[in-house]
């Protein structure tokens, strides 16, 4: 089965975290970058030709992903392709999914005709099995397919795409943008299509100045009933960091074993781009638990309910609760940290006190001095 | 096919069987034994020869090679997949001439590839071991070997006078040459042990090589043949002084200390980086490590996709191990996939790969440096049965 995805890698927003990074390539998890859940989910299925479609801001991206050889997406034929934007003869940059997708055309055109296109974004992580998804996609008969995931809704988060079914299980209702009540499902922002289909869709929405995939595409051809749409519902662990506050409220989460096993172990491996670090270190006063950490760190103070990543260093003496402390972060004697994400390469001065709060952690951005 | 011309490339002696290790090296090539957490003792002479600007290592194997061979790979853990660099695993082989088959010693392994390395036309080559674990720049060796205008350059570190008569002992001339080998001698003139680390001149040792071959009564050595050959030839021998940190862990004892020596603020051996000093390792796609809420982990290394519910202490925890509720881990080298289950117990012991220590098990006894030698060892995929116990210097 030919099938071929395509990772969105500009969605939405994490503030101070992605004024110089893509979503896709915010960390993650003590050892990752969102893109690798999206990058793992289409190669442990066998896809061997990706596209990355980007906007701005791409250079950690690029760096992070390389040749793709930790996916094993280093390949001769096919492999990965970085679909990098340039200026649209009508509009500045992209204005949507559509558009993006008009302008890699050739990538989403080239080869057989009559294969399948995964498209999903980068911020709603999972460890969900594509071929499952697909042989849904091509049982069902339909034009397009949506993954979801119910419970999410609850009539306070805004979903990008709100999904309700009928008793059978068809569509009865479809809303954007919506704070949906309890009972609609949610949008995992993944959906499987033949090529085919989806170029004459991407062709004849441009045509007419529509170029948002959600509300021009999906909503529209659901309300002038021009294409069937298949509704698949995911059982697993799903992470919506479309916030701030819920990327801080999930990385936390991971300390929750049941999570933590279900993202990492439900169908496949995560890999990501490997980094020789020693393993972490703790020190002979050290006090650390509930904590989920990369390699390369040296511990001497107390850690707890936190997740640290590469190669940080807390200094005895120092106290770290409720924090995500990315990438090579050195936090001095005495420093008190509770509800903080320290971006990469963050000093915490001996003595510094940072207090947030669950709601609205302290972000000090990358190389900050505190 | 073009081959880039290369100065200097490195041959690494990989395929000893380690017997010292006992049930370590069941099936395992000693190189192949894991250490420090993540890293194999390979990892320590591949990167050195990376950290030390050789890209071109030929990698001789022969005892129990299929995981050393797919640790090994195509070399791109250290960077050797490039199109003019190598990590080349060379087997013995078949030839038309008979002259082939296992290889008897270490100097026939290097003469049965002796076609890999011409390949590469160079003027040095770098013979070295596979199991030990130290830091070191080949290339400050290289340099001191080329400015003596030496044929041969053995790297030798200094041992207290009562253990030199277990090493072989360089006896050398005030400015550094050697003027005779002694295989572990009773009454030790000198105390410059030979780490068995060699620089050559390729066109000498080529030629050493071809008649240490033809001669039926050698037993095809390094040691034993070869430098005494250069020697009584008249060739120039250096002797190249190293005082960094260096173990042979080819006994169970010094294999635990070795990965006791890595532990603490300011360690003995101390695994991190700095410049050229990084150590590489073929890594697995193992998630972030953690430590529970009822955990408790001092001075000790706990490498990622471990989880501890337990007690660590004064130990090393390798890649993807579960330490379970209660349990405790005191003085250990606990080695990948190992799972201590709840309410076990693990004092002064390696645990071998994937090994199982089940429920209120007890493994081993409080260290004690008079007893140093009683370690417990639990080979590949063992298990010691839920409230059983193994004996403080036991092997299972």
């Amino acid at each position: 089965m030919k099938v071929m995805g395509i990772i969105f890698a500009n969605d939405g927003s994490l503030e101070g975290l992605t004024t110089h990074r893509t979503t896709a390539s915010v960390p993650f998890g003590g050892r990752y970058r969102q893109v690798d859940f999206a990058l793992s989910n289409l190669t442990a299925a066998g896809v061997r030709q990706v596209g990355i479609i980007s906007r701005h801001h791409y250079q950690s991206l690029i760096n992070h992903i390389g040749a793709g050889e930790e996916w094993g997406l280093e390949l001769e034929e096919g492999g990965l392709e970085f679909l990098t934007p340039y200026a649209m003869s009508a509009t500045d940059s992209y204005r949507g999914k559509l558009e993006s997708l008009y302008a890699a055309m050739t990538f989403l055109t080239y080869g057989t005709e009559d294969a399948y296109v995964i498209l999903t974004g980068s911020t709603i992580l999972c460890n969900i099995n594509m071929k499952d998804v697909l042989a849904s996609h091509i049982a069902s008969g339909k034009d397009i397919t949506i993954v979801t995931k119910a419970g999410v809704a609850n009539g306070k988060k805004q979903l990008d795409l709100a999904i309700k079914l009928d008793k059978k299980g068809e569509v009865a209702d479809i809303a954007v943008d919506y704070a949906a009540p309890e009972g609609y499902l949610a949008t995992m922002d993944i959906f499987v299509t033949s090529k085919k289909w989806l170029a004459e869709q991407v062709r004849e929405h441009i045509a007419r100045n529509l170029f948002h995939m959600d509300r021009d595409l999906v909503l529209g051809l659901w309300q002038k009933s021009e294409g069937s749409i298949n509704v698949y519902q995911f059982p697993g662990v799903v992470l919506y960091n479309e916030s701030v506050a819920e990327y801080f409220h999930n990385t936390l989460a991971l300390i929750d074993t049941k999570t933590r096993h279900d993202l990492f172990g439900y169908n496949h491996p995560v890999y990501t781009r490997v980094r020789d670090r020693v393993p972490t270190f703790y020190g002979e006063n050290s006090e650390a638990t509930d904590i989920v950490l990369a390699d390369g760190c040296m511990i001497g103070g107390k850690v707890t309910n936190s997740v640290l990543f590469r190669n940080v260093t807390v200094y005895p003496g120092a106290e770290v609760s409720d924090c995500v402390i990315m990438n090579d972060a050195v936090i001095g004697e005495g420093a008190e940290l509770k509800y903080v994400i320290l971006d990469k390469d963050v000093t915490v001065r001996p003595g510094a006190k940072l207090i947030g709060t669950p709601d609205n952690p302290v972000i000090i951005t990358r190389g900050g001095l505190v | 096919m073009y081959f880039q011309k290369k100065r200097c490339i490195a041959m690494l002696l990989a395929g000893g069987q380690g017997s010292r290790l006992k049930v370590l090296t069941e099936n395992t090539a000693k190189p192949a034994v894991p250490f420090g957490g993540k890293y194999r003792i390979i990892d320590f002479p591949l990167s050195n020869c990376v950290n030390s600007g050789i890209d071109t290592v030929g990698i001789l194997t022969q005892y129990q090679p299929l995981e050393l061979n797919e640790y090994i790979g195509n070399g791109q853990p250290w960077g050797l997949n490039k199109t003019h660099s190598c990590a080349q695993v060379l087997p013995p082989y078949e030839r038309h001439d008979k002259k082939s088959g296992w290889y008897k010693g270490t100097a026939n392994a290097i003469y049965q590839n002796i076609d890999f390395i011409e390949r590469f036309d160079p003027e040095y080559v770098v013979v070295l071991g596979g199991d030990h674990i130290y830091k070191m720049d080949y290339s400050a060796m290289v340099d001191y070997h080329v400015k003596n205008g030496a044929s041969c350059t053995i790297a030798v570190r200094n041992v207290s006078l009562e253990e030199a008569s277990r090493f072989g002992i360089m006896n050398t001339n005030p400015d550094n040459s050697v003027y005779e080998f002694e295989e572990k001698p009773a009454q030790p003139k000198s105390t410059k042990a030979s780490m068995g680390i060699y620089v050559f001149d390729w066109k000498v040792l080529r030629e050493f090589l071809i008649a240490d071959e033809e001669d039926p009564n050698s037993s095809n050595d390094f040691g034993k043949n070869i430098i005494p050959n250069l020697l009584n030839a008249g060739h120039k021998l250096m002797a190249y002084e190293f005082d960094g940190y260096w173990m042979d862990v080819g006994t169970i004892q010094s294999l635990w200390e070795a990965n006791m020596d890595v532990l603490g603020k300011d360690p003995v051996f101390d695994l991190r980086g700095g410049k050229n000093a990084t150590i590489y390792a073929r890594n697995n796609a193992l998630p972030s490590s953690y430590i529970d809420k009822d955990a408790k982990v001092v001075n000790c290394f706990i490498a990622e996709g471990s989880e501890v519910y337990g007690t660590v202490r004064h130990s090393i925890i390798s890649i993807g191990c579960t330490i379970g509720e209660n349990a405790i881990v005191e003085d250990s080298v606990v080695m990948p996939g190992v799972v201590i289950e709840p309410g076990a117990i693990v004092r002064h012991a390696i645990l071998g790969e994937n090994s199982r220590v089940g429920c209120n098990a007890i493994v081993g006894g409080a260290f004690k440096p008079k007893d140093k030698k009683k370690i417990s060892v639990t080979s590949k995929g063992a298990v010691v049965e839920a409230n059983t116990v193994l004996l403080p210097g036991d092997m299972l």
